[in-house]
């Protein structure tokens, strides 16, 4: 029953780019084709999942074992950098395409918020290894509906006459305040049954 | 080699009589019942709340326009539209200014910001709202009841609060006429069908989405209320849902082109209506689900293209 | 000399403002201005941060072997915020809080490492210096223009001090998620429309 309360949390009630403000970067930049964001948002999946499970593990094997819990930021962001460049090389070898489309932001994905930030949270929500690894994946999907959403209302928007001073980013961050206000409706959404 | 006589002339070829004014004022048209309704149980001050919306809109658009250098298309009624349909969803007792500041923001941000007339992708009357609602809640739900004005909860709130007790909740008929607390123009069931087969019968909305949204509505709330069929009727009468289905989700613009589409789209709003009113915080979902499948639309429509002439499926 | 030094300072400020013209931070942009205060806060780390990196970095440039510079920046950052998060939680614990994990945060915030990578590691560290402080007090600049807005219109108080009277209706969505959005859009979109007109002039 936790995991479908994490899974629902994650993506609609506690989104990542609606509610929490992780990962806006990517989101702006990446959500101007849907197939790329969708490309973005999956990549980001995995990124989170293994992150999640991997700091973890660092988090109560290593650094609270030698009583070094200051150095969880250092450790974590270097787990993160390491990750995403193994998954930049998955990626350059099994979809060239994709890895061309997604350019300098496969590599920015170890500077997006949100990974970093679900691996910090999963240590303060005092998770354990298993709803660390549910929670990074179900804030993913969150980051993935977002970016997948913005993106199809950006490819409508693409024949909009919008007005110069809006075009780019004023009108990305509107529009992302107009979705976010919908998002509103999933609070406290089940929340006679969720245990979180 | 006998030469062909062409004879050309400029498109378009085929013409209609629709012009977006007549599309515009016809829908107006089409919410007078409603709006007389609101009138009749609320008082003047429905109706003062309706023309500061409609005043406020017009406004907006008429100085906007002629800052950015456009051409000023006021005369085209649909920010009087907006207007109206925003006013209709306000609680009577709102303070006055909020219709003004809500059709301020819909015409200048939810449709101007992104190109006007035909290029939103929200409903800007239901957005406005939506962000009335989060701006000042406790102004947004003051209900009194029609005619003597006492102060009330909607049906939906009732229900909400507790486990539905016949005695307490309005009867059926009450609601279909209109008799309960509620925005100024969604009590009034009856006057907003009677608008909607009028709008239907001038083939100004596709009966899809309308049934497609109450249809699952009446379904869902049958199976998951505590009445069954009675429960698919109250959820039917109470709240936005008759107002939102006829007149808010049916926007061209903002909902999916293709039949198939539509299905989905309000198939689509019934389901999250539901699940708001029954299992989320708020009483009621219509709006956020109205907004929240006009941002899925765009996609619906992606995946709903119907084939090209002569294109063959692959296999 | 002195040109050279406060061209890099007014660079930062205005003319490349890592937030507003950059569009850079974005994630803390919306978290952290709900209230001025929380503005000033973040921008005082992250200047503080900025500048301290910039300088190791820019002092360590001829050392730091290329193909590995990215991890070395990142480690050299990521020391200096886990500084200021030991520093705010003993000294300014309730602000500790509410910033909570933008803190941390503030090492993946990409002014820092675009700085680290296009300036500090190709300038002398003085300059360096200087370009941390022109940055770092843009982004605060910012931060707290944008939080005005919402502070002001969401809760009628700037820095905590009400301004507005007793009967302002605070329009609640603007210290929440959507508000900071439209906020920041809207702010961003007025700032494009100054620039695109001293363009045009």
């Amino acid at each position: 029953m936790q995991f479908v309360s994490i899974l629902i949390a994650g993506i609609l009630i506690n989104n990542f780019i609606f509610v929490k403000f992780l990962g806006i970067c990517p989101f702006l930049g990446v959500s101007q084709k849907v197939e790329t964001a969708v490309g973005m948002g999956v990549a980001v999946t995995f990124v989170m999942t293994v992150a999640s499970g991997v700091t973890w593990l660092i988090q109560h094997y290593i650094l609270e074992q030698f009583g070094i819990p200051f150095m969880q930021t250092v450790a974590f962001i270097l787990v993160v950098a390491a990750l995403v460049q193994f998954v930049e090389m998955v990626i350059q070898k099994v979809s060239p395409t994709l890895y061309q489309a997604l350019g300098v932001y496969l590599p920015l994905i170890t500077t997006n918020c949100a990974v970093l930030g679900v691996t910090v949270l999963n240590i303060q929500a005092d998770y354990n290894f298993f709803y660390a690894m549910v929670n990074g994946f179900a804030s993913a999907l969150g980051f993935l509906l977002a970016i997948t959403l913005m993106a199809g209302v950006r490819e409508k928007l693409a024949f909009s006459s919008i007005p110069k001073a809006l075009q780019g980013f004023p009108m990305a961050f509107i529009t992302a305040g107009l979705m976010a206000m919908a998002f509103y409706g999933f609070q406290g959404l089940f929340k006679d049954f969720l245990i979180l | 080699m006998d030469e062909l006589k062409l004879i050309v002339q400029a498109p378009p070829h085929i013409r209609s009589p629709l012009t977006t004014k007549k599309i515009m004022f016809t829908v107006v048209l089409a919410l007078i019942p409603a709006a007389s309704a609101g009138v009749v149980f609320f008082g003047m001050r429905a109706l003062l709340h309706m023309v500061l919306s409609i005043a406020s809109a017009v406004i907006t658009e008429f100085v906007l326009q002629r800052l950015l250098r456009k051409k000023v298309t006021i005369s085209d009624g649909s920010a009087v539209l907006t207007g109206l349909l925003l006013g209709m969803n306000l609680p009577v007792t709102a303070p006055l200014w909020i219709g003004v500041v809500g059709s301020a923001f819909a015409i200048s941000i939810v449709k101007h910001a992104f190109g006007g007339l035909g290029q939103n992708f929200m409903n800007p009357a239901l957005a406005a709202r939506a962000m009335l609602m989060a701006a000042w809640p406790s102004q947004m739900v003051q209900w009194v009841t029609p005619l003597d004005a006492i102060a009330t909860a909607t049906p939906l709130a009732i229900a909400k609060a507790g486990i539905p007790d016949t005695a307490t909740l309005p009867l059926l008929w009450d609601m279909f006429i209109g008799f309960i607390g509620g925005s100024i123009g969604e009590t009034s069931a009856l006057a907003l069908l009677v608008g909607g087969i009028y709008l239907i019968y001038k083939e100004l909305i596709d009966y899809r989405i309308p049934l497609a949204y109450l249809g699952t509505v009446f379904i869902l709330a049958s199976v998951f209320g505590a009445d069954g069929l009675n429960s698919g009727i109250f959820h039917l009468l109470a709240g936005g849902v008759m107002i939102g289905a006829i007149f808010m989700a049916t926007d061209y613009v903002t909902s999916p082109s293709t039949a198939s589409g539509r299905w989905i789209y309000g198939i689509g709003c019934g389901l999250i209506t539901i699940m708001i009113r029954f299992w989320g915080s708020y009483p009621e979902g219509v709006s956020f689900s109205i907004l929240l499948m006009n941002i899925v639309a765009p996609l619906i429509e992606r995946f709903t293209v119907p084939r090209k002439f002569g294109e063959v499926k692959k296999k | 000399m002195n040109n050279k030094y406060l061209k890099t300072l007014t660079n930062g400020l205005v003319t490349e403002n890592p937030l507003f013209r950059l569009v850079l931070g974005t994630c803390p942009a919306l978290a952290v201005t709900s209230a001025v205060e929380n503005g000033f806060w973040m921008g005082v780390m992250v200047t503080f941060v900025l500048t301290c990196s910039n300088v190791l970095i820019s002092l360590l440039r001829k050392v730091i072997p290329a193909k590995i510079r990215i991890p070395c920046f990142i480690v050299i950052i990521a020391t200096f915020v886990t500084i200021v998060d030991l520093v705010m939680e003993a000294y300014l614990p309730a602000m500790h809080k509410t910033l909570g994990i933008f803190i941390p945060l503030i090492v993946v915030n990409c002014i820092i490492l675009a700085r680290a990578e296009s300036f500090a590691s190709k300038n002398a560290v003085a300059l360096s210096a200087v370009d941390g402080i022109g940055m770092g007090l843009g982004f605060m600049s910012a931060l707290m223009i944008v939080a005005t807005f919402r502070e002001i219109l969401g809760n009628g108080t700037f820095f905590g001090f009400h301004v507005m009277g007793e009967g302002f209706p605070v329009a609640k969505i603007m210290v929440q998620a959507p508000g900071a959005f439209l906020t920041l859009g809207l702010v961003l979109g007025a700032i494009n429309l100054v620039a695109n007109h001293k363009k045009a002039a």
